[in-house]
């Protein structure tokens, strides 16, 4: 018994672990070093065989070369491992934000469920997802590639592009955008400063008649400002910067503010009395119609964040 | 040699030794003494991916083996079986295609 010679392939049979073969496999390893030491050395002693084990090679490298398994996921599953992780985490990001604006807990079984958070737990909620939405997306991947079979994933395009094209057409067209989102923003605001609401029935301002009561008017007034104004920062930079991080956010703070617009009650947010009485189920559609309409817009935006996420998660790929 | 073409002998090796120890076994060997054989012959074959090879051609059924105990020291001897002697066949005609083609683009070559 040699002790470097024992201690060399118990190292090997270390990083063998769970093959069935890994005593043979020893067994051809220890003949040949011994062979080797004696046919080089004369007889095999300790310092003999100290060299032929360096000339052997590290141990973990001599058992790599036994491990010539299927890989854990495929070379051509890789980049999916990225975008279906980005895809899936952007739907939690947006859960989660929606979770924190309306104080509701989200089911999309089984997959996404996000309890009802106020924004600090969001802050540790979401590190937990995105680990989660990787470890599933990896596993998935894992039994695919296990699995040998000839499986053709769908690849979502979203028209998302890495680098966006600057061309001087789009410069010219965010510039106008830009001039127009601050005099929007700055006009809203004159007259939320001057009159507490930016909705009028009439165009006199002398004796004007707001739509909405004053607090579900300065409520309205201050969110539709902030979208106007996030989208003109939004815009200037995107000017000189093409970051993906600049739309993510725009729309994350956009979703936010849509989420605050729900938590002031239509149905007694009028201010204008109606020369003929509504039916109370006409009232009632209207309420429907304008909380639908809402959730359309928060859709549409989510989208938009969802693109922006997995353009910012493909950036990084491609870097 | 720089490490780029290290990475490619690593590479032009894997194809060649497959070839090398399938025309070196139609007589048994052991592990070691094909090492030598190899060496002698001016070329160079790491141990460690020695041992693995033969396990590989073993496994899919191009090499057999068996222990040899009649010594102090147990010794494993391999040799080709039918279906080596095939498959070394097909490798060879590959491998002279492989060297015609290279031959005749370097003759043009020569002649630019």
């Amino acid at each position: 018994m040699f002790e470097k010679l024992e201690t060399y392939l118990e190292e090997i049979s270390h990083f063998l672990s769970g093959r069935k073969e890994r005593e043979e496999i020893l067994s051809e390893i220890r003949s040949h070093i011994l062979e080797k030491t004696e046919q080089e050395f004369g007889e095999a002693t300790e310092a003999s065989l100290d060299k032929v084990i360096a000339a052997y090679g590290p141990a973990r490298r001599v058992a790599e070369k036994y491990l010539d398994g299927r890989p854990i996921i495929a070379p051509a599953f890789k980049r999916y491992l990225f975008r279906y992780t980005a895809l899936l985490f952007a739907f939690h990001f947006v859960f989660t934000v929606a979770a924190v604006v309306f104080k509701k807990s989200f089911l999309m079984f089984p997959l996404v469920y996000v309890p009802s958070m106020g924004p600090f737990e969001a802050l540790f909620y979401l590190p937990t997802a995105f680990l989660f939405d990787l470890g599933t997306v990896t596993l998935v991947l894992y039994l695919i590639t296990q699995s040998k079979k000839h499986v053709k994933l769908p690849w979502p395009r979203f028209s998302v592009d890495i680098d966006e094209v600057k061309t001087s057409g789009r410069t010219i067209g965010r510039t106008i955008g830009l001039v127009a989102m601050t005099a929007l923003t700055g006009t809203a605001l004159y007259f939320y400063i001057r009159y507490q609401t930016i909705f009028f029935v009439n165009l006199d301002f002398a004796q004007h008649r707001p739509i909405f009561t004053p607090e579900a008017g300065q409520w309205y007034s201050l969110i539709l400002i902030g979208l106007w104004a996030l989208s003109a920062i939004s815009l200037a930079f995107k000017l000189v910067m093409s970051s993906p991080w600049v739309d993510a956010v725009e729309k994350a703070l956009s979703l936010v503010l849509l989420g605050l617009a729900f938590r002031q009650p239509f149905d007694t947010a009028l201010a204008v009395h109606l020369p003929v009485h509504l039916p109370e189920g006409l009232v009632r559609w209207i309420n429907i119609s304008f909380t639908f309409t809402l959730l359309v817009i928060c859709i549409f935006v989510a989208v938009d964040l969802i693109k922006a996420l997995v353009r910012i998660g493909r950036r990084r790929l491609a870097k | 040699m720089d490490p780029e073409t290290s990475h490619f002998e690593t590479e032009m090796n894997r194809g060649f030794l497959h070839i090398l120890v399938l025309a070196m076994l139609e007589k048994d060997m052991y592990g070691y003494s094909m090492v030598r054989t190899i060496r002698d012959l001016g070329y160079e074959v790491e141990e460690n991916t020695l041992y693995p090879l033969l396990r590989r051609l073993e496994k899919n059924g191009w090499v057999k083996s068996k222990w040899d105990v009649s010594e102090d020291r147990p010794r494993k001897f391999y040799g080709i079986t039918a279906a080596g002697r095939g498959l070394r066949t097909e490798l060879l005609s590959i491998w002279k295609k492989q060297d015609q083609i290279l031959k005749h683009i370097l003759e043009e070559i020569s002649h630019v």
